[in-house]
């Protein structure tokens, strides 16, 4: 999987960012502006959307390995192409002051900053998104949480802003409205597999912290089910499996509740025999994902070392108890 | 039986070069120079204030639940249809909640309206002035020339679209006056402004037309009355009949993956 700066992956592996970023000389040094006067350089110039998205790519990659001077040169062409009162500019500028502030008070002074510009224009939405993540990353989530459902209460569609709610709820263990935000970002995205697999993680913890009962075991059903279509959107989800196979195992160690304290409205709960048939299922994918995905066979990369790696410590954990 | 007798006219050269030429190339200029012109003139789109964003993004997301309802489980999606349908019928999400039931007002008197209205008009001056320019100069100059002949035959009914301004009936079909080149690279020169302006451009009068069928047309657009949009939101959410997608997902999954 080669990453260009024109589309890279969502989540840059530090080897990768750094080649990216290696890459500035060779972007600053083909000026997309013509330096010819105003009405011939119309004709002559040669930027497309393209560019600019290269730019922005690369500035972030810049960021990333501390390369704050050539991000510096990224940055200055951007802001003589779109003007200082672009918000995606001025958010764009906010990472960069908040790249090379030194210590928490000049952090401070950035986020002074946000907030007068959002004072300003209200509706200036990257620079918020930038407050709201300055505020996470200074170890306030309460407040960061406060802004944010200010954020998503005058914009609901947005599934990003939805998405990092639930994170910071999530952070603070507040689980059931994680879940509300993550089914929010679900009615966004509907056929998003990693959500579901996340609304299942985070039933899975709260059914945990429920404690034995009839209530855990309905927990543990849905996650089960969430998990189920996840890994139905993808058949080759690795956190799906590994959730399937940890809740069915759960279930499967549990005593199964009476069906009269089950309410008439949910789901009923799966035969048993179903239960023991995923699990089986989850258990052979997990050993076909970790044995093709390590010995990286065509068309079987792109799964997370880590990943790989807890998910064979699952399979060991649970043929040595077999074996016992 | 005689061949049909094959009109021939000598013409003289300077007619391609003076005449032929400089038509086509200032059609093209004229439209080169709409486009930029059309750029200059294009006021930024005015930005929308929180409140009415969250208007219509609240009501976006009343149709995110309508459609993806499959999502949810039951218990949730009840729990939000009653907020939503609540919330809507009492208006909270509404930009300006003052003018409910009001009527809404004269459109001429909307300052926002009279914008996009001067802006249909700076679009209709710039492509009738030099229009009108131009015409009356090849009237001036031009009127009768015989200017070219098509290299292929012609029926009859296109004598008045080929040759206006000259009044000669038996004159083959196929030469084409002046006037008429006018016309024919009036309407024809779209795919030559796609091709130097790229396929975006504001040169030609029919992309200009089709924008003005349906200005800010859109979710909300000005004419359409938000609280209406919601209430018929709630009725849709109401009436809405929800089955959890999760139902059955496990015999699903392994009659899948069995194979």
């Amino acid at each position: 999987m080669s990453a260009t700066l024109l589309d890279p992956p969502p989540h840059l592996s530090p080897p990768t960012a750094l080649r990216l970023s290696q890459q500035a000389p060779l972007v600053l040094a083909s000026s997309p502006a013509s330096s010819l006067p105003w009405p011939i350089s119309l004709l002559t110039s040669s930027e497309t959307p393209e560019t600019w998205s290269v730019h922005e790519n690369l500035l972030l990659a810049c960021l990333r390995t501390g390369d704050d001077r050539s991000a510096r040169q990224v940055l200055d062409r951007m802001v003589a192409r779109f003007g200082d009162e672009n918000g995606r500019v001025m958010a764009l500028r906010g990472m960069y002051e908040e790249a090379v502030a030194k210590d928490k008070g000049a952090l401070e002074k950035v986020l002074k900053e946000y907030e007068t510009t959002i004072q300003a224009d209200p509706t200036n939405m990257p620079i918020r998104k930038r407050h709201i993540a300055l505020l996470r990353s200074l170890g306030r989530p309460t407040d960061a949480i406060a802004a944010l459902t200010y954020l998503v209460d005058s914009s609901p569609t947005d599934a990003e802003a939805w998405a990092e709610l639930a994170d910071l709820y999530a952070s603070q263990n507040l689980l059931s409205q994680a879940i509300y935000s993550l089914e929010e970002v679900l009615l966004i995205t509907p056929n998003a597999w990693n959500i579901h697999a996340r609304i299942g993680e985070l039933l899975y913890l709260s059914a945990i912290s429920n404690g034995e009962g009839g209530g855990s075991y309905k927990g543990f059903a849905e996650a089960m089910r969430r998990f189920c279509r996840s890994v139905e959107l993808n058949d080759g989800y690795l956190r799906g499996f590994y959730g399937l196979k940890l809740a069915t195992s759960r279930l499967l160690s549990l005593q199964a509740p009476k069906r009269n304290d089950v309410s008439a409205e949910d789901l009923p709960l799966p035969p048993v025999t179903t239960i023991e048939k995923l699990n089986e299922l989850a258990t052979s994918k997990l050993a076909e994902i970790v044995r093709r995905g390590s010995a990286k066979e065509a068309g079987w990369g792109g799964y997370e070392e880590a990943e790989l790696i807890a998910a064979r410590e699952l399979l060991d954990r649970d043929g040595a108890k077999v074996v016992r | 039986m005689g061949q049909p007798v094959v009109q021939t006219i000598h013409r003289d050269p300077a007619l391609f070069y003076w005449i032929l030429l400089p038509i086509t190339v200032v059609m093209v200029l004229t439209g080169l120079l709409r486009h930029y012109f059309m750029t200059l003139l294009q006021t930024a789109p005015k930005k929308q204030t929180l409140p009415q964003i969250r208007q219509q993004r609240s009501l976006v997301r009343g149709i995110n639940l309508r459609t993806n309802a499959n999502v949810l489980s039951p218990s949730s999606f009840q729990a939000r249809k009653a907020y939503m349908v609540s919330a809507y019928q009492e208006g909270k999400f509404l930009a300006d909640p003052d003018s409910r039931g009001k009527p809404r007002p004269n459109p001429m008197s909307d300052p926002a309206m009279m914008e996009g209205m001067m802006g249909m008009m700076k679009g209709n001056m710039a492509m009738m002035v030099p229009q009108t320019l131009i015409m009356g100069w090849i009237n001036a100059f031009f009127s009768g020339f015989v200017i070219m002949k098509l290299p292929f035959p012609l029926t009859p009914q296109f004598k008045s679209m080929l040759q206006s301004g000259v009044g000669t009936r038996d004159l083959d079909v196929r030469w084409v006056s002046s006037l008429s080149w006018y016309f024919l690279t009036l309407f024809g020169l779209q795919p030559v402004y796609n091709f130097i302006l790229g396929s975006n451009n504001a040169a030609s009068q029919v992309t200009q037309q089709m924008g003005q069928v349906n200005p800010g047309a859109g979710m909300m657009g000005p004419e359409q009355d938000p609280d209406k949009l919601f209430l018929s939101e709630a009725e849709n959410l109401e009436v809405i009949e929800h089955q959890w997608i999760l139902e059955g997902v496990e015999d699903r999954l392994l009659a899948k993956m069995a194979v």
